[in-house]
């Protein structure tokens, strides 16, 4: 049992409990000033075009305002409030509390009500609450300082496919911006058959090029200019181009594979389809269905080019009217009796513009027939249509009698033409941030993008397995649309449909500054809009919150700018004795 | 009257000087300001003696004394215990204790009746407080902390403990002591009460540093004022005792 006792106050002589100074309140505040060594005045530098904020050497930190990173970022930089090693335990700052003060934006000012605890000489700990003022200057980071230079690459990354299209690069695009595959890109130019990327450093160069190799087949040329040399400390500047060729092979292409490679792939037949490009790419025999598979290797060492290509849609639509399925005997590739889906069929067709007009029906053989029913479309190569280039590949085509058409895929509900198609898709790709060279500026060249564009988004839309490896967006207004185009298409049995719960929220609004090169939000990569500094926020209206709200999701407190803030309050003793005094033998007793 | 004085720009006179009912003791110091100050208040009444302790100055600290006796620990030199006994008034008993913890005056607080002395002393010694000093010995502590000596000051009149000590101990104390007690510091806050001053019945001496609120504390509880207090002190000390009811 035991009943504090009151002491009268050294100072004053007012009675108050008992403490290491023996002093009231009142007179403990007057004599001390435990913020004196706190600087209350910092300057904040932070990027004006990435938004981010200078944290130390070659380290800038993407934050919100009022957000924690950024609080915590302030009070690092704030002198005096990190006690110095060695710092003896009683002399220490500790501070309890931090939180937002309500400022202008574009005051360029941040204000922090910081409460910190002390023990002032005695032993006593005071606690007590000012304002911290922090100054925001504009300061280029390095990395958008590399952007508007110049010649400040190390490492160029030029991508090439010798066709005369772009299907090949909107895919990869698309890759590149789901894997984050160009991180650390400077700049990205595009050229008529390929795409140059320049990188600050020759690792992230060469993670490029790692990247690309993983996803299509390539060959890679490596070389590297003398900038200047130290003869003295043995060390040279270079520059480094790497030269990637991907393989003009796309996929529905039709080839005619020259003769040891197809010897080489269990003597496939030499006319084949190219049915998948990945690392390697995949062939499919189109009349008896069987694969075989092409490494970059065995493509760049006996090179060759494709007989038909499938860009800008060479071919022709057929309206299949029945469809028998074939057995054969000599199938005795193991995988392909094993696969179910590889069923050959023999299939009816008619031309599409034929209907109606002409009585002409062809019947083949295709690795598709499984899939077909009478009243499907199917699109296919006429080969007796088509100019075939390669001699060689002509004359045998007529030795053997080959059939005239190769039914190359089905025509699914989604992949509609025109622009009716183009109406219905309620989706978007992201784009890559390029600049493109002044040999495609022109007219032509324009048309010719975006045909390549809608051929891709249509092949998009009728290969799920494709999908999958790209992002999809939601378009704004699809969610609106959606009730009134499924009843539309409900009757269509398409598998290959592309459906909203693929789509992903396309995330924009919330977009901010990240810590790193790439922005992230939740794991999807997002572009920041376009910044503006003629505009309030510099036109990225998204990034601003409302106010406090950031830092009541982040738990910190928020004073708005309503209250009233005292510069510095009154500094208040925490009923809490000093550690010098609890040292003591005292006990509670 | 208390008087304020500084040992050689020290505030802890307690340490460097001791005061009884009839002598008092004062460090030999390269200024003669300090011995001055006690001789002025102090040499109509009783011998104020320079002195040191087994040669070093810390007078206050090493021993102990009443108006009947002195304690000097056991290294204190011939010299000096000869010095002594040549100046100490007749009829004051000075005695050589033989005690592991040589430091008497942190370990005992007493009066000319009774003596709170730290825990841990000898048998042998409480005898000889006992039998020298003429007094009531208990083993006790102030606020949890066993050197009494430090921790409380207390004379014929009344004295100041700790002031962490509760109402309690306060109480308690002061039943043994048989004086009214009260909690207090010197030097602005310090809670070394024997370190920061010394006091018989009828004066006081404490360090430069302290208030005059802590001066009002003293001069009431120590009765110094005599007769003729100012009403402000005769309040004070009402709701100190109102306190101790």
């Amino acid at each position: 049992m035991s009943t504090p006792l009151q002491i009268l106050c050294c100072l004053c002589g007012t009675p108050t409990p008992p403490n290491a100074s023996a002093t009231c309140t009142s007179c403990l505040s007057t004599q001390s000033d435990i913020t004196r060594g706190v600087n209350t005045e910092v300057t904040l530098h932070q990027c004006r075009s990435c938004q981010r904020w200078f944290k130390e050497e070659n380290k800038w930190l993407g934050c919100d305002l009022e957000s924690r990173e950024l609080m915590g970022l302030c009070l690092e930089k704030t002198s005096g409030l990190k006690s110095k090693r060695g710092t003896k335990e009683e002399h220490k700052i500790k501070l309890t509390d931090a939180s937002w003060v309500w400022t202008e934006p574009h005051s360029m000012r941040l204000k922090v009500k910081a409460t910190i605890q002390k023990e002032v000489d005695g032993g006593v700990i005071l606690q007590q609450s000012f304002i911290i003022t922090y100054i925001v200057r504009n300061q280029q980071c390095p990395g958008c300082q590399a952007n508007f230079t110049q010649g400040a690459w190390k490492h160029l990354v030029q991508v090439r496919q010798r066709v005369g299209h772009k299907r090949t690069f909107l895919y990869l695009e698309q890759i590149i911006l789901k894997k984050q595959g160009s991180k650390g890109a400077l700049s990205i130019e595009v050229f008529k058959d390929g795409m140059d990327f320049y990188f600050g450093e020759r690792g992230k160069g060469e993670r490029f090029i790692d990247f690309l190799e993983n996803e299509v087949p390539c060959k890679v040329k490596k070389s590297k200019k003398l900038i200047g040399t130290d003869v003295k400390s043995n060390i040279s500047n270079y520059k480094f181009t790497s030269l990637v060729e991907i393989a003009p092979l796309c996929k529905d292409d039709l080839l005619y594979l020259p003769k040891g490679l197809a010897k080489s792939q269990s003597s496939i037949n030499r006319l084949c389809l190219v049915k998948n490009v990945g690392e390697v790419m995949q062939i499919v025999d189109p009349v008896t269905g069987q694969i075989g598979t092409i490494s970059g290797g065995d493509f760049w060492g006996n090179y060759f080019r494709p007989l038909v290509t499938a860009a800008r849609s060479r071919m022709g639509r057929y309206v299949v009217l029945d469809q028998t399925p074939v057995w054969e005997e000599k199938n005795n590739a193991k995988r392909q009796t094993s696969r179910q889906k590889r069923r050959v069929a023999e299939l009816t067709l008619m031309k599409e513009s034929d209907m109606g007009s002409s009585d002409s029906q062809v019947v083949v053989r295709s690795h598709l027939g499984y899939l077909c029913k009478s009243g499907d479309t199917v699109l296919c190569y006429n080969l007796t249509d088509t100019n075939i280039v390669d001699d060689e590949a002509r004359e045998n085509l007529e030795k053997t009698n080959m059939q005239d058409v190769v039914v190359v895929r089905k025509l699914y509900g989604g992949g509609k033409g025109g622009e009716e198609g183009k109406k219905l898709r309620n989706w978007r790709l992201q784009r890559l941030d390029v600049e493109i060279a002044d040999d495609l500026r022109g007219k032509k060249e324009e048309e010719k993008m975006n045909v390549d564009e809608e051929d891709f988004l249509r092949e998009l839309e009728s290969d799920r397995e494709m999908r999958e490896r790209v992002n999809l967006y939601k378009l704004s207004e699809a969610k609106k649309r959606t009730s009134s185009s499924d009843s539309e298409s409900e009757n269509e049995e398409d598998d290959q449909k592309v459906q909203l719960e693929e789509l992903l929220d396309s995330l924009d609004l919330d977009s901010k500054p990240d810590a790193d090169d790439q922005m992230v939000v939740g794991g999807v990569p997002v572009t920041l809009p376009d910044f503006n500094e003629d505009l309030a926020y510099g036109g990225q209206v998204g990034l601003a919150w409302e106010e406090g709200a950031r830092a009541n999701q982040d738990g910190i407190g928020f004073i708005d700018r309503d209250e009233k803030v005292e510069d510095k309050t009154q500094p208040v003793m925490v009923q809490q004795f000093g550690k010098e005094f609890m040292k003591g033998s005292f006990k509670f007793t | 009257m208390a008087t304020r004085c500084q040992y050689e720009s020290s505030n802890e006179i307690g340490v460097f000087s001791a005061l009884t009912n009839s002598y008092a003791l004062c460090a030999i110091g390269g200024s003669e300001n300090f011995y001055s100050i006690f001789e002025q208040e102090l040499a109509e009444h009783i011998p104020v003696i320079h002195t040191s302790i087994s040669g070093v100055r810390m007078v206050g600290n090493m021993t102990v004394g009443n108006r009947r006796g002195l304690l000097v620990p056991s290294t204190t030199t011939d010299q000096e215990l000869q010095h002594l006994r040549n100046s100490l008034p007749d009829g004051v008993v000075i005695q050589r204790v033989e005690e592991r913890l040589s430091a008497l005056g942190n370990c005992v607080a007493c009066n000319d009746h009774v003596a709170l002395i730290h825990t841990d002393l000898d048998r042998e010694t409480e005898d000889i407080i006992s039998d020298v000093l003429g007094v009531e010995v208990f083993r006790q502590t102030v606020a949890g902390n066993a050197l009494v000596g430090s921790y409380c000051k207390f004379t014929n009149q009344g004295g100041v403990v700790h002031p962490r000590t509760t109402v309690e101990d306060i109480e308690e104390l002061s039943s043994l002591t048989c004086v009214p007690l009260v909690a207090g510091t010197v030097n602005r806050g310090s809670d070394v009460l024997g370190g920061g001053m010394v006091v018989n019945d009828w004066a006081a001496f404490v360090g430069m540093d302290t208030t005059s609120t802590e001066i009002s504390v003293v001069e009431s509880i120590f009765k110094l004022k005599g007769e003729e207090g100012g009403d402000i002190v005769k309040d004070m000390r009402a709701s100190l005792i109102d306190q101790l009811s």
